[in-house]
Order: structure tokens, then sequence, then C-alpha cells
């Protein structure tokens, strides 16, 4: 041959769609007699017709004359080389057993059916069809199942790749031939049973998607066994028998073989999942499935389908668990299981894959499947019709019958059958169970070609599997949510949608309280011709899958309405919401978890914006702080007006802090560090405002004093909460040459001043100012010179006062005179050497008197999260007597912190690593409680919340599932925290 | 609605049952009971029926008090004794929070949460009792105890009342659906035993509850009384609950071990050794009474020493006799549990302290073999056996230190439980008995 001719060849080879031309013209060239024009034709059809034409060549070195008899024929040819061009293993199967090509030519659009395939798995190992407990006579049994299974793949592959056979009809018949293997991996597994075996009747039960008659090439078989005694005899010898053949049959399905294995069978689905006896009998399983089971297992229960075995058996099975699937919606903890198998299914993403994964994560096909029996679940009780095993059944039958919108349901099942054919097709090449999309070019242009890409293989496929995943992905919305919106807002007339009756249903089932109102809330958000009611149409269903995934989706949808109602017609605002997904995420989330957010952010709705940007959600540093603060001096002339902007940013800055402690992007101690800040900048500001105004009022236009704001407390500490007020002592040193009498009076009024600034009636909340803590307590003056002071503390201080004097911080105003205090205190609370005996035996007998007195009336000690056992103040005095007993001589315990006091103690050796952990988590605890308690309900409690609907909202914004483990871990954590206190303590 | 559901109210309507009574069982193992009209059931099934929670002894405070009982179906009995129409039925109830979250405080919650951590193990639990019992000749307000006769232990006892007595409260047990395996006089003056066919845990609590309830209306109905104080006479043995306990994993009886010492697998040994570990710790509970610890303290065949034996009957934990061929009945029994227990929250922490054995993979000390009140102070030491607490108090200071208790129970009822039983032990302690006054008042 000349190398022009050659050349030509070359291009031709390339122009048939041949990805290595010259190679093929090569193998081309190993086929003399075969290379027809219509065998060409034939490969270039095929998706990859290199990976063909390498097959060809071997099987015409195998078994010449058989390969030219198929290729001979044009449908046998076609048929051939489109198996050996998708399916590398299908191809290896010809290779090992040329023999078998013959077969590909009478191969018809009808599959033979279950039957069929039955008859020929069971004749292939020896066993007689027509008995009901064949048993498999042939040696090497477990091979000659493997290869007649694979024949008859074959054939499905046929009709996938050549005739073009829907999806559906497809996985059906994966399915019917699945059940045909189990049967004949039972007969085998019944002719290795010992001679004595007591007999027995076993039926094997196809869950999953072999139950749903939906599977794939190669996926696990899900199934469940049950067996019975033959009448009368010894029912635990029969499960014996039942268990053996169950093991021996799983083994055979599985077990790689010289002919490899076919499929994993996973027995997991059965009750007590992998803990539970592998085999039952039916009222074993009955009696577990009316006392036991979860709301999944009765998910799972919806595709039960008898596969193989004792038949009657089978049916009696499958009409024994039928009620208890209808029944599901009706089980208390519906609503709960929901949301949480919504949430897992999200969850289970493996991370490495996630963008090329078919099945699992948001919007991958178990999603899919799952939602669409969610539904099944929910409306099936009420209406027969929607109970197939089937997905793409079951959603036909959904969107005829109005529970899911026509259009939504169209494009979902368009999606699916997409997804599920491109995950086939991936499966076919190797026939591994696989459900990730390759990376790999030319595997890519294998499946593209294969379903019908021959322009740009790779680029149309991914086009093609993104854009149908993307519908996917917004699954719940259409599926769930966007139906009650046409409940309410009748748009497309003439369309079966959701009856009054079923939205109500369904919004119970996702955890609407009052669907009534919800239904009304809806409609007046989405009614009208306006372009807020259209924006808001499209916002909704998303908005109420976030409202349902809360404690509280009710006040969440009311709390949305009247967000709009003030902000509807401000541009932003719905285009933040519609553009920026993750803003709208968040505010669901906040407005159905807590009230205090809530609250802020009603006062100000414009504050919404802050949720677009995580850059925003930080806090604010107290520099910042500060500097605004007291810019607001600048900018207002009277103190009120001043007052008004600190309170103003005050709000701004908790709705900041807040927000973020709910989306967890902040944790305890950073949040207590904010809130205090926020505190700081609130009360330097005041006070600037405050000498301002009495200067002013004065003669001079001067302060004759000097005037300093100490922090007590938990302020003093940088613990503060949502709840707290702020504990302060006033400080102030006359001015050289002042009077004291003015002096002290001015002081006086700057103290009453900053208190009226910011506590005066306004929108914005309060801030409680306490100066119970000074000296002498309420019977004192409110404001001492530090001169009082010093003479104060020189006679009377008790161990008490040093006790509080721990944690004083100057806060605000002259920072040398706030020094000049400190130094003060220094000696009484860190006294030189200790503490005395007598002073610690007062101290201790203080702390059981206040136990006993401080509890209000009726309040369980164990709940109680500042004064009971192991709360708050258990563990701040234990931090506070570690200080007074060593801080003068270990300066890390000269701090005002709780925590920092703590951990000081232990770097010293003063205390157990292990009780700080105790004390320390209950403290947090505790502190997170109160916080939690604040964030929910918007009024504070000292008491953990014991009524079902607040403890629930406060266990949603800790993280737990229940309000119940929540009670139990908070009781748990103190419990033993207080175990610490009484031994290090009370000693 | 499930079919059992179904099944109670078509069998209301048919056997013209006019009152439904409802039971559950406060934290201290009082039966409590609520009767409802059978029109208010259906409701009862769907959403529970309210009450006020504080009432009941360890369910709620005050503030909290709104609780929901919720009969649980498969419970469903009709009352013999109530022989005329109209019939009166019973069922057991879940107690669930307002929001039906089940509550923490229901003891039965408490036992199906032990349950279901074993269930997560892959265990079902079994327990089968033996219950004893006094019959009085008098009602408790009418002077010191009599027993009805002076007959002992297995005495054929033909004609008497006690005899008649075990005859009727065996058929109206049996006509309730709960299996008697063996009935027989005991060791002291007028003292019965009744043994109640093993059963899964829950079911066990359940039919002891009603157990209790069957023997006094019998009782009633022949003019004695039934008592099941742990030691009313002084010289006669107390009422003891021996109780014979089993795991399962599916149907095959996970202590049985073929080829094994006596037969016991690793399992059922690291069982053992958890409950002997964990026993002065979970006494206040398995012998929550005052009384509870004369009966401790008699001798015989109550254990107050923590060890084991085969088929030893003074020992805490016994391993009964193997019968071969028998390895699903393979079992331990556990003897110092007294009749007047809360069975739901004792059988919760036996099967704790068990699981713990087998969670740690606890190693069984070695079997006593003697007969354990024959032995010296000195020989129980040397042999490494601790005594069980010796008095309420003492066994409220083991379980105060307890987490395996505390878990068990759930915070609420452990907080509850062990405030209740100090102010037993305060108010007992003030007591002057009529011992003190024979003893002292003479000669001081």
């Amino acid at each position: 041959m000349s190398e022009q001719r050659a050349a030509t060849q070359v291009g031709q080879f390339a122009r048939r769609g041949f990805a290595h031309p010259a190679d093929a013209a090569e193998a081309w060239a190993r086929l003399p007699g075969l290379d027809t024009e219509s065998v060409l034709e034939a490969l270039s059809h095929a998706a990859d017709p290199d990976q063909a034409l390498a097959f060809l060549v071997r099987l015409a070195d195998a078994d010449r004359s058989g390969l030219a008899a198929a290729l001979a024929d044009g449908d046998e040819a076609r048929a051939l080389t489109a198996v050996l061009g998708m399916s590398e293993a299908l191809g290896e199967h010809l290779v090992r057993h040329p023999e078998r090509v013959g077969a590909l030519g009478g191969i018809s659009v009808e599959p033979p059916g279950r039957d069929a395939h039955r008859r020929e798995l069971l004749a292939a190992v020896g066993a007689d069809p027509a008995s009901d407990a064949p048993i498999a006579r042939a040696d090497g049994a477990a091979d000659r199942l493997r290869i007649a299974y694979r024949d008859a793949l074959l054939g499905t592959a046929v009709r996938d790749l050549v005739h073009g056979v829907r999806i559906d009809d497809t996985a059906a018949e994966l399915a019917d031939l699945a059940d045909a293997a189990l049967e004949a991996a039972l007969a085998i597994a019944r002719s290795e049973l010992p001679a004595d075996a007591a007999p027995c009747r076993l039926a094997v039960i196809a869950m999953g998607k072999c139950g749903g008659r939906e599977l794939n090439y190669v996926s696990d078989v899900d199934v469940i066994f049950v067996a019975e005694a033959v009448d009368g005899a010894d029912e635990s010898a029969a499960l014996a028998t039942a268990t053996r053949l169950a093991t021996t049959l799983m083994r055979v399905c599985g077990e790689p073989t010289a002919e490899g294995s076919l499929w994993q069978v996973d027995a997991a689905l059965r009750p007590e999942g992998k803990q539970g006896a592998l085999v039952r009998t039916l009222a074993s399983h009955v009696g577990y499935y009316e006392r036991w089971a979860k709301t999944w297992e009765f998910q799972a229960l919806l595709k039960a389908r008898p596969a193989a075995g004792d038949t009657a058996l089978g049916a009696a099975y499958a009409d024994a668990v039928a009620p208890f699937v209808w029944a599901a919606a009706d089980r208390d903890d519906f609503v709960v299981d929901v949301q949480r198998m919504r949430q897992r299914v999200e969850d289970h993403i493996p991370a490495k894959e996630a963008d090329r994964q078919l099945k699992l994560g948001r919007g991958g096909l178990r999603d899919v499947e799952f939602a669409v029996q969610l539904l099944q679940l929910v409306h099936g009780r009420s209406d027969v019709l929607l109970r197939s095993p089937t997905t793409l059944s079951a959603l036909e039958a959904l969107s005829t019958w109005g529970y899911v919108g026509r259009e939504d349901g169209a494009t979902l099942a368009a999606a699916y059958r997409f997804l599920r054919s491109l995950e086939h097709r991936i499966q076919l090449q190797s026939l591994r169970r696989t459900h990730v999309v390759p990376d790999d070019e030319a595997d890519l242009r294998r499946i593209g070609r294969s379903l019908g890409f021959r322009t740009d293989p790779v680029a149309e496929l991914t086009d093609e599997w993104r854009r149908h995943a993307r519908e996917v992905r917004r699954i719940h919305e259409k599926l769930f949510y966007r139906p009650l919106l046409q409940a309410v807002a009748r748009l497309d007339a003439g369309d079966a949608r959701l009856t009054p009756e079923a939205a109500r249903e369904r919004l119970e089932a996702l955890g609407y309280t009052d669907p009534q109102g919800a239904l009304r809330h809806l409609e007046s958000l989405t009614s009208g011709v306006s372009r807020r009611a259209a924006i808001q149409r499209t916002l909704l269903p998303v908005l109420l899958g976030w409202f349902a995934d809360g404690p509280d989706p009710d006040a969440a949808l009311l709390g949305f309405r009247r967000m709009s109602d003030d902000l509807g017609s401000t541009p932003w605002y719905l285009r933040l919401l519609r553009d920026e997904s993750a803003a709208a995420e968040r505010m669901a989330r906040i407005l159905s978890s807590s009230r205090y957010a809530t609250d802020l952010l009603l006062r100000s709705p414009d504050a919404v914006s802050l949720l677009a940007d995580d850059a925003e959600l930080q806090p604010r540093t107290r520099q910042q702080l500060m500097v605004e603060a007291l810019g607001a001096l600048q900018r207002h002339d009277d103190a009120d007006g001043v007052a008004g902007a600190v309170r103003a940013l005050r709000r701004r800055e908790l709705f900041r802090v807040a927000a973020a402690d709910l989306l967890g992007l902040l944790d305890t101690e950073a949040t207590m560090v904010a809130l205090t800040d926020i505190a700081d900048a609130t009360v330097a500001g005041g006070l600037a405002a405050a000498m301002r105004a009495v200067a002013q009022g004065l003669p001079t236009g001067e302060l004759p004093t000097r005037f300093a704001v100490v922090g007590m407390g938990r302020f003093g500490g940088a613990e503060l909460g949502y709840s707290s007020d702020v504990d302060v002592v006033f400080v102030h040193d006359p001015l050289p040459g002042a009077e004291d009498k003015a002096a002290s009076d001015a002081a006086m009024a700057i103290a009453n001043e900053l208190r009226r600034l910011l506590t005066a009636p306004s929108p914005d909340p309060p801030l409680e100012i306490d100066a119970d803590l000074r000296p002498e307590g309420r019977q004192g003056p409110l404001v001492r010179s530090l001169a009082s002071y010093a003479a104060y503390y020189e006679r009377w201080s008790s161990p008490w006062e040093a006790q509080a004097l721990l944690r004083a911080r100057p806060v605000a105003g002259d920072a040398d005179l706030g020094e000049a205090f400190t130094s003060l205190i220094d000696p009484l609370r860190w006294p030189d050497g200790g503490i005395t005996d007598d002073a610690l035996r007062e101290m201790r007998r203080l702390k059981a008197r206040m136990e006993s007195e401080r509890l209000p009336r009726g309040a369980d000690p164990t709940l109680h999260t500042k004064q009971g056992r192991g709360g708050l103040a258990d563990v701040e005095w234990v931090a506070q007597l570690l200080q007074l007993q060593h801080a003068y001589d270990v300066p890390p315990l000269r701090t005002t912190s709780t925590l920092g006091a703590l951990q000081g103690a232990v770097d010293a050796g003063l205390l157990d690593p292990r009780d700080e952990e105790m004390v320390v988590s209950a403290w947090l605890l505790a502190s997170r409680m109160r916080n939690a308690v604040m964030l929910a309900r918007g009024v504070p409690s000292d008491s953990v919340p014991t009524s079902a609907r607040d403890l629930a909202a406060v266990a949603y914004v800790l993280g737990y599932d229940a309000g119940g483990d929540l009670l139990e871990d908070y009781r748990r954590t103190t419990r033993r925290a207080r175990g610490v206190v009484e031994r290090v303590f009370y000693g | 609605m499930d079919k059992q559901t179904e099944f109670v109210l078509r069998t209301i309507e048919e056997r013209d049952i006019r009152f439904v009574r409802l039971w559950f069982t406060d934290v201290l193992g009082t039966l409590k009971s609520v009767a409802v009209a059978p029109a208010e059931l259906e409701g009862a099934f769907a959403e529970g029926l309210g009450f006020d929670g504080s009432a009941i002894e360890g369910f709620a405070r005050v503030y909290e008090s709104d609780m929901l009982a919720k009969p649980d179906p498969a419970t469903f009995a009709i009352l013999p004794w109530r022989s005329e129409s109209p019939g009166v039925a019973r069922m057991f109830c879940d107690i669930l929070m307002p929001d039906g979250s089940p509550s923490y405080a229901d003891p039965r919650y408490v036992l199906k949460r032990t349950l279901s951590r074993a269930a997560d193990m892959g265990f079902t639990f079994y327990t089968h009792p033996e219950v004893e019992f006094y019959l009085l000749r008098n009602q408790p307000d009418e002077g010191p105890p009599e027993p009805i006769d002076r007959y002992g232990y297995f005495d054929n006892s033909p004609q008497s009342v006690g005899y008649d007595f075990r005859r009727q409260a065996i058929t109206m047990l049996e006509a309730m659906g709960i299996s008697v395996e063996f009935s027989h006089h005991e060791g002291g003056p007028g003292q019965q035993e009744i043994d109640l066919r093993y059963a899964d845990a829950l079911t066990t609590a359940d039919n002891l509850m009603t157990f209790r309830t069957v023997v006094k209306e019998v009782a009633i109905e022949q003019g004695v009384y039934a008592t099941f104080m742990p030691k009313p006479f002084r010289d006669a043995p107390g009422s003891g609950m021996h109780t014979h306990v089993s795991l399962f994993e599916g149907d095959r009886n996970a202590f049985f071990e073929a080829g094994a010492p006596f037969q016991l697998s690793k399992i059922a040994r690291s069982f053992i050794a958890g409950v002997l570990t964990h026993a002065p710790e979970i006494t206040a509970v398995t012998n929550q009474w005052v009384n509870s610890y004369k009966r401790l303290a008699g001798g015989a065949e109550a254990p107050a020493m923590i060890c084991w034996g085969h088929n030893n009957r003074s020992a805490l934990v016994r391993v009964p006799m193997y019968k071969p061929a028998k390895g699903n009945s393979t079992r331990v029994e556990f003897r110092s549990l007294d009749s007047a227990c809360n069975p739901y929250l004792a059988f919760a922490v036996i099967l704790a302290a068990g699981l713990a054995g087998i969670e740690r993979g606890y190693e069984l000390p070695p079997g006593a073999e003697d007969d354990v009140w024959a032995l010296t102070p000195a020989e129980r030491r040397a042999l490494g056996m601790r005594p069980l607490p010796a008095s309420l108090n003492q066994a409220i200071q083991e379980m105060e230190r307890s987490e395996l208790v505390a878990e068990a129970l759930g915070e609420h009822v452990f907080d509850f439980f062990l405030r209740n039983k100090q102010s037993e032990w305060e108010d007992y302690r003030r007591q002057v008995s009529q011992w003190e006054i024979d003893r002292y008042l003479p000669t001081l």
C-alpha cells in the first residue's frame, strides 16, 4: 500500500470519529476480509470507535469465523460495535467467551422479562426453574451464574445503547435481572446446605433501587430476608438454616471468582441495621416496625418488593409492612425526623469529589429520590394514587395530581433521567460501582458520544450535566415549597394545584404549627402583580425551606412579612435578598431562631445589609467603636443628640454580634469580648456627653474635678452577655484648688446625667448602669472621691469587698484617675500573703448562705445559671478564692477575667487541669445558655427555660437536637463542676 | 391509625368497656391511674391526655407542670376483677412533654433509653422476676401484722387462704395476658412467691406494675392484706425479687457459649463483672427504702456481699445450673432486688451496669464457692468481697458519686431520686423505735 493511500485512510478514520486515527488504520489493517464499509460505518457510531476496533482485533484473533458471521449482519455489527465501544468490561467478557458474539444478533427492543431472566439464570446453574425451591446442581455454579448474568447484561446494553430504550426501562430490566440472579444465588445456597439442615421458607425482599425497579448497572443490591419454619417445625432450627442460606447467597453474589463478581448484596436496611439478626420471621419484622422503627426505616419500606425465594411469604411480608409506610406520617416524631433526614442528605457530601458527584450531596440523585419519597409519605396516606415505589412514576403522579407544579415536575424528571443515564454510561465502561463523573477527556468523550453529543462531546456533555444539576439543586423549593405558593397565589389557572387541605398537611409536615396563618402571610406576600410580589414569589419557596429548618418557622414568616412591609419598596432590599442568597439564608436563620435579633432588625431593617458580607459580620474593634462613639460629640451639640447617636451605634453593633453569634461565626469568649467592647464605647460616649453637658451648665464652663468610670463584675471581667447590666463604680478627684462641695456636686451630676442618657426612653435598647457594688451599697454615696475611697478602704473594707474589687477595671473617663484607683485597691484585692483563715471561713459561709438565700423561691437549683449548682457564681467564687489566696505572688492571677484566673491557677499548679476543664465547661455552658435564652426569647432569664417551646428554641441556638438533651447536658456538666467546687472552694 | 389502636377501639366497643384506666408510674414506683371514657380515648391516642405533672412524685415542678400521658395500645388489657359489666380496661402510658417529646422524668422512658443503648450494641434485655410478698390477716391500721398462716417453704397448704389466693391471682394474671411460670408458699409464714415468665425488660416492668395491683385487688376480695414491704417481720425472711436476666443478640442468647466455663460467654462474664463492680452505686435504686436494708441484713438467701457464685444462693449474682440443650435459657440471677423497687429504674441500672462491664471489658473475679454467710469477716476480706451498702444512707452516698447511675436515670430523675431519698433518711433518723424503748428505757 502506498504512503498516500495510508495517509488518506488515516484522514478517513479521523473523519469517522476515531480519536487515534493512525493507530486505527494500523489495527484496521489487521482485519483483512472483515474490513468492509459497513463495519467501518458501524464502528463510527460506537461511543469509542478506537476501543471498539481494538476489541474487534482481539475477537478476530479468538474466533475469526464467528466474528465474520456476526459482522456480516448489519444490525448485529451495529450491536456488537456499540457494546465494544462503550463497555470495556463487556468487551472482555466477549473476548473470554467469543462464542457469545453470535447471540448479539437477535436482540429485540422488548426485554425478555423477569420470568425469562429467571428461567435462564436458574438453568445456567443447573436448577429446575419449575421448582418452588430450585437447587443448583451444576459444578462451578457461581462462575456459570456470572457468565449467564453478563450474557443477559449484553442484551440490556444493546437495548440501551442501540435501541435507545428509556432509562426507566433499562433500570427496570436491571432490577429484573438482579431478581433472577438472587434466585439463582439462592439455588446455589440451597445446594450447599448440609443434608440434615432443618427445612425453612425464605423470601428475599428487594429494597432501595432494586425494590423500586430502578437499579443501576452496578450498585449494591439492598435486601431484607424473612423466613418462617415449614408448618409445625422448630422455628429456631429453621431460622438457622435460613441464616445460612442468606449468608451463602450474599457470598455467592459478592465474592470475586475467576469470572469476577456480580455486585454486593447489602442487608443493612433490616431491623436494627447491621446489629440486627440477618434473618427474622415475619412476626418479628412486624413486631420491630410496631415498636422500634424510625421514620427513615418506613421510608425505606416504601420500596420493599419480594424479589426471590418463597413467593407466598414474600407477598405476606409486603402486605404486612405496607400499612406501616402509610402511617409513618402520623408518628409523633415525623416532623423532626423529616427535618433531620433533609439535613442529613446535605451533610454527606464527600468533600474531595463533591463537584463531580452524581449521587450524594445537595442536588444529587439521592436528594431527588429522598424528596420524592418524603412527599409520598406526607400525602400518600390520604392519596393512594401516589404510592408508586419508583421515583419517576411517583414524580409523575405527584405532578399529575397537583402536589408538584407540572412544569417543575417535568424539568425535574428530565434532569433525573439525564443524570441517571449519565450514571449508567459511566458505570458501563468497567461495570464498576461509581457515581463520580470522570475528569479524563477520553472517558468524557466516550460518554458524551454515547449520549448523542457528536460535535464537541466533552463540552456539550459538561454543559448539559451542569444545566440539569442546577435544576436539581433547587429541588426542595420546587417540590416542597413552590406548590404552596401556587395553592395561594392562583396564578396559572387550569393546572391541578395543591388543595388547601394538602397545603396545610404539607406545611404541618414541614414544621409550621399554624398553617392557616402561614397561608395567609403567603397570600399577602405574593398576591398582586407588583414587581415586589413577583420577586417574593420567586424568593419565598427558598425562604420557606430555610424557615422550616429553624425552631420557629411561623415567627420567621411573620418577621419576613413585617420586614417586607417596611422595606419592600426600597429597591436594594429585594435585590439584596434575590442576588445575595447567603444574605437571604442568614436572614431566614435569624428570623426563625432569634426574637432578640429579630427585634433589633425590625427596629432598623436596613441592618439586613450587614448579612451580605462576612467582613461586616466581624465585630468592630474597641478602637473603631471608641472613635465612632466619641465622634458623635462633634456631630451633635446637645447631650441627647450624642446619646441618641451612641445608642443607635450600640443597637447596630448588638445586631452585628448577635447575627454573627447565631450564624456560628463567633465563639462564646469572642462574643463576650465584643459585647464588652460595645458597652465600653457606649459608656465612654455617654460619659463624654454627660461631662460636656454638666460643664456647660457651670458658670465657669469648666469641670472642677476629674471623673472616671470603673467597670465591676462581668463588665470589669470583659464577660458581658446580651442580657447583662453593667456594674460600675464612679470615682472623681477634685482639681487642685477646687472646692470639695462643688467638685462632688459636679461629679454627682455627671453620674446621674450618664445614667439618664443611657436609659431614657428611646427606640434603641437602654443600657442599665448598676452602681450597687459601691462601698456601703445603696446606702453609700453614688460617687466618691479618690480620697474618700482611700479613707473608706483603710477603715472598713470587708473580705467581700476585696473580692468584688478583683474585677475592677477602669472603663471610661480620666485614664490617670482610673490608674490611681487601681493602685489604691491593688493591695486589697491581692493581699500580701493571701487571706487569713478567718477571712476564708467568712467567705465560705457567705457563699453557703447565698446559695440558700439568693436562689428565688421555687427555682430549680440544677437549672439556675447564676446561683444554681455548678452555675456562674460557683465557678467565679472558685477563681476569686484562688486569686485572693495567691495573686500576691502569682502575677498571672492578677486579672479581672474568670477564665484567665483559672488558667493562671492551673499554670501555677494551684488547680488540677481536669478540675479546671470541668468548671470552665460549666461556666462557658452557663454563659452560652444565658446568651442563648436572650437570643431566642428576647427576654432575659436566670433559669434554663423548661417550657417546651422556649427550650426547643434555646436548644436550636445552642446546636442541640432536642430540649431534653440540652437539659441533660446542662445538668450533667454543672453537677460535675459542683463536685469540683465542693472540693476546691469548700475544701 | 395502626392496627393495634384499631383493635383497642374495636374491643372497647365489642366488650362494652365503659372506662379505660390509663396507668403510669411515678419515680418511686407507685402506680398512678387516670380513668377516661372511651370517647376520649381516640384523642388520647393521637395527642396524649394532658395532666398536671407537678402533682406526681418526681415528675415536674409547678412551673413546668403540663404533661401528656399517651397510652401504648400494645398494653391494652381488660381488668378482670371488676367482674360485672360495664367492664374496665387499662393501658400503660408514656409520659410526654407538651411538644410530644418524651419526658426524662418518666421511668418508662428511663428504661426505654437504656434498652435502646443496649439495642445499639445489638442486644435485647430479658428479665424474669420471682416476686415474694406476704399475706396478712389484718389491715395496716389494725395493729401489728399477723400472717395468714404458719406454713413454710413449698408447704402444700390445701384449703388455706394462700392456696386459693395464688390460684385466683394467677387466673387473673393469665386473663390479662401475663404468664406465670411458678408459684408456691415461701419460707416465711404467710409468705408467697409467684414467678413471672421471662419477657423483654419493658414488658416485665409493665407486668410487675400490673402484678402488684392484681395481688392487692385479690387480697381485698378475699378479705386479707397483701404487702410487698421488703422486711415486715424481724424473724421471718424478707420479700425479695430475685431477677433472672439475659441478653439476646437477635434470636440468640448472648450469654451462652457452648463449652465455656458454666457455658457463660465472654459477654455474660463481662456483664456479671459490670453488675458486681457497680453494685454499691445502684443499690439505692434496687433497694430504695429504709426498710430494704433490714432485709439485706437478714442473712440466709439475702445477699449482702458483692460476689457471684455458680448455683450459690448466698451470692449477689448466682449463675443457675445449666440445663443441657437449652442454650437459650442461659441467664444470671440478680438477688438483691426487692419487691418494692421501681422495676423500670431498677432494670435500667442493672442493665447499665452490665453494659458498662461489656463496653469496658471488665474481668470477672473468681466465683464464690462457699456459703458467703458462713465466712468470717476476715475471710471475706481476704477473698476480696466488698459489702453492699448497709443502709439507705450509705447507698445514697455511693449513688451520689456515680456517673453510671446519673447517665442511666438521666439527670432529672437522678437529682429527684437523691433528694427524695435524702429526706426519707433524714426523717428516719429522727425516729425512736420500739427496740430503743424496750432496750434503753428500763435501764437508762
